[in-house]
């Protein structure tokens, strides 16, 4: 069962933290008990996409062990509006905090791994927690591998754009391969992916490229654009085509049907 | 306690200490036979204070990182656990960890007949 879910990509803005927040608050509409994490201590973004200004811990301080992840864990289960339990770990996005994140050792980062690893005992085994969603830094990162070992299932999020396409390819046969990583693909901004034989080409193509399998198809959303992060689509538009198609990826991933 | 019973204890004590270290003799036999088998490449000289970090685990050869891999998930284990979650043999799993250990990236613990082994991340750094 893939319970630690890892959102990562190749390159910035291919819409991990959309599909992150996304992913996360359909789990906990779906009735489940779930933990949204900033893994991207290079540009926090969470804390603004949710509206958080302040915390008392952050997920800096536990990696650095001086807090407990109770402490880091907010509990938004009120504000987003589910029939599950929300709970958000943030990054700091003071400016001192991304240049002390980015200048660890690769001790420090050993013991963060040792502390990622530990979430599942201590979040999925004692607290009962459902599902842990990771949003992750593009690219080879110390702070995204770490994510993605320690996740079960990793969904590569990555655009029709050349340069994507190709170190896309390039991360699944030598990361998440090597690492033995059950991974879905979710091809964004697709441009005409209207008709069903669109669809069927897109799903063939993207098999024969990266020979993983497609978790799922998003099209350019010019209302995705125009909301400019203020809404959580999951939450605050039922009805938008984005909505449900995230409906559907989440339920695969729900019933196991990720390769 | 008798007579008879002072007497056997010893010779079963020592029969004990004999085969603790035979076992200890046939890990250092695996792993010379799977340094030998793998080449040169990945039986680097021991060096203190390695870390078993994800860049490193990325630069492994295939059949240690999954070793490596899975001592990190389990935090501290036999190679007998070891060699139920990769399904390889418990002698194969025996070898991978005593290499890794040589390599400095893990370190070993004797309990009674058990050697655990674990990858010693708080007290490095």
């Amino acid at each position: 069962m893939s319970k630690i879910i890892a959102v990562h990509s190749y390159k910035g803005g291919t819409g991990k933290t959309l599909l992150s927040v996304n992913l996360a608050a359909t789990l906990a509409k779906h009735g489940n008990k779930v933990g949204l994490f900033d893994l991207d201590f290079r540009a926090p973004s969470l804390f603004a996409i949710l509206k958080i200004s302040n915390a008392e811990c952050w997920l800096n301080d536990y990696l650095n062990g001086t807090c407990d992840i109770d402490k880091v864990l907010i509990d938004l289960s009120q504000r987003i509006k589910t029939s599950g339990n929300f709970f958000v770990g943030l990054a700091n996005p003071a400016t001192e905090a991304i240049r002390d994140m980015s200048a660890k050792d690769r001790k420090w980062e050993m013991r963060a791994l040792g502390r990622l690893l530990s979430l599942r005992n201590m979040l999925l085994n004692d607290k009962e927690f459902d599902y842990l969603v990771f949003d992750t830094s593009p690219g080879l990162q110390y702070s995204s591998i770490n994510a993605i070992v320690a996740a079960d299932f990793v969904v590569v999020a990555t655009t029709s754009d050349r340069s994507d396409v190709d170190g896309t390819s390039r991360m699944l046969r030598e990361l998440y391969n090597l690492f033995e990583k059950k991974t879905g693909l979710v091809l964004n901004k697709v441009l005409d992916s209207s008709s069903k034989a669109k669809k069927d080409e897109m799903n063939r193509k993207v098999k024969d490229v990266y020979q993983v399998p497609l978790l799922g198809l998003v099209p350019c959303f010019c209302e995705i654009l125009r909301a400019e992060g203020n809404f959580i689509f999951a939450q605050d538009k039922p009805d938008h085509p984005f909505t449900k198609i995230l409906d559907e990826m989440t339920k695969r991933i729900e019933n196991n049907e990720v390769n | 306690m008798n007579k008879e019973e002072i007497l056997g204890k010893k010779p079963l004590q020592i029969l004990e200490k004999i085969k603790e270290n035979l076992e200890r003799l046939n890990e250092k036999m695996e792993v010379m036979i799977e340094l030998q088998k793998h080449g040169k490449k990945d039986s680097q000289q021991p060096f203190q204070d390695a870390s078993l970090d994800v860049m490193t685990l990325l630069s492994m050869p295939d059949h240690l990182r999954k070793t490596a891999m899975t001592i990190c998930r389990c935090g501290r284990a036999t190679a007998e656990e070891i060699s139920q979650q990769t399904t390889r043999a418990r002698a194969v799993e025996s070898a991978y960890l005593n290499q890794l250990v040589i390599m400095g990236y893990l370190k070993k613990e004797r309990k009674g007949r058990k050697a655990y082994f674990y990858a010693d991340r708080e007290s490095q750094g």
